[in-house]
């Protein structure tokens, strides 16, 4: 019996996020599926309306928005997470968060076969 | 040719290796990531108390190196090969590494196929774009000894734009801080660019090969002493580099990494683009 392969990769790690941030890209050709965590370290209010978007690419330098999109946490340590298949390649995060907010964050995405 | 060489040239994922007498692992990326992750730095109470080389350390990938031009390289054999990219920083690091630790004081050797290559988001040749990449190990002595040491060695392939291609060794350290405030965490980061010094005859050029977007895979072995702690090969492609000069970084020995055999991998860019650095398959073999 082969059980299927599953990976943890954190994507930022004490990372200060302000709006149009993104994380790098991940590849992740292998899997099927992905979540995505994101934990607040420190959050800078306001953050009403504060949104991760998924992202998708070809080829890991051009990308577009996978139409999945979660609400990023709005309290210190906050969690939040958003699920995506069918991805293809590459995936990341683009932060929308109102003017003036920040985030500082560690981020995860847990990908499975 | 012995028992040993005949049963693993038989398989041609091990054909292309030549190890010593016991294969402690062999990891080919299409199994998954073995064990190889990102390395991070210490911290007490807060990530903010980790020195500042380490913060910009991120996770490996397994990577079909698909590029925007021709699609999915591959890597040497099957799919997915182990990388390790850069942030778009000029002077970014990253670095990957597996952990375990050793039964035996004798020799070990590291073996892996490599290729290093700039994020192709310019139609240009890119070939100064990677600044380094190496290998290091993370060394302690058993219970009672009572000497750390790390061997870093890099193929230093450009520096501020200007070509190099040599290989380099480390043995000068840097400083150690505290961090936190119990007393019992410190750190170093060891991965400074100051302090490198030339392998004896060590100029070496590499198949680059004409675009972003090609790949070819080089053969590394690095050969180490643990009893001696000392270089006892190093060979890249058709070189092998006279080692008897080069010296390991030494330390003090700490307080709770007795036996320690860490291998890492990493990777520096010398421009505000991305660098990667592939590895399909690695091999640490001992002769025990």
């Amino acid at each position: 019996m082969s059980l299927a392969r599953s990976h943890t990769a954190t994507i930022a790690r004490n990372e200060l996020w302000s709006d149009g941030a993104a994380t790098e890209p991940y590849e992740a050709g292998w899997a099927r599926e992905a979540i995505f965590f994101v934990r607040a370290l420190e959050a800078k209010v306001p953050l009403q309306g504060a949104t991760a978007h998924v992202q998708l690419s070809p080829d890991g330098i051009h990308w577009v928005d996978e139409g999945g999109s979660f609400a990023l946490p709005n309290h210190d340590g906050g969690l939040s997470f958003g699920r995506v298949e069918r991805f293809g390649g590459w995936l990341r995060l683009r932060i929308a968060l109102p003017d003036g907010a920040a985030l500082r964050v560690i981020a995860s995405i847990a990908l499975k076969e | 040719m012995g028992v040993t060489t005949t049963v693993y040239r038989s398989d041609p994922r091990l054909a292309r290796f030549d190890p010593l007498e016991r294969i402690v692992y062999f990891d080919d990326f299409d199994d998954g990531y073995n064990g190889w992750v990102g390395l991070i730095g210490n911290y007490e109470n807060s990530l903010d108390t980790m020195l500042p080389g380490y913060q910009q350390l991120m996770q490996p990938m397994l990577s079909n190196v698909t590029h925007w031009d021709t699609g999915s390289h591959g890597a040497f054999d099957g799919t997915y090969c182990l990388k390790t990219a850069t942030r778009p920083v000029k002077g970014q690091q990253n670095v990957t590494l597996k952990r375990i630790t050793f039964r035996h004081l004798g020799r070990i050797q590291f073996e892996c196929y490599f290729c290093f290559k700039p994020e192709a988001n310019r139609m240009e040749l890119s070939e100064l774009d990677v600044r380094s990449i190496g290998v290091l190990f993370d060394l302690q002595h058993g219970e009672g000894g009572d000497r750390r040491v790390m061997p870093h060695l890099r193929y230093l392939n450009a520096l501020d734009g200007r070509p190099m291609q040599k290989w380099q060794y480390k043995h000068r350290r840097q400083p150690f801080h505290d961090i936190g405030g119990s007393g019992k965490t410190v750190s170093h980061y060891h991965l400074a660019p100051e302090g490198w010094d030339d392998v004896p005859n060590g100029a070496q050029r590499l198949c680059y090969n004409e675009v972003p977007t090609k790949i070819n895979w080089h053969y590394l072995k690095i050969g180490f002493d643990l009893k001696t702690m000392s270089f006892t090969e190093l060979r890249c492609n058709d070189r092998v580099f006279e080692v008897g000069a080069m010296q390991p970084m030494t330390m003090p020995a700490m307080a709770n990494l007795w036996c320690m055999l860490n291998v890492c991998l990493f990777v520096e860019t010398d421009v505000d683009r991305r660098a990667f650095f592939y590895v399909d398959s690695a091999l640490l073999s001992g002769e025990f």
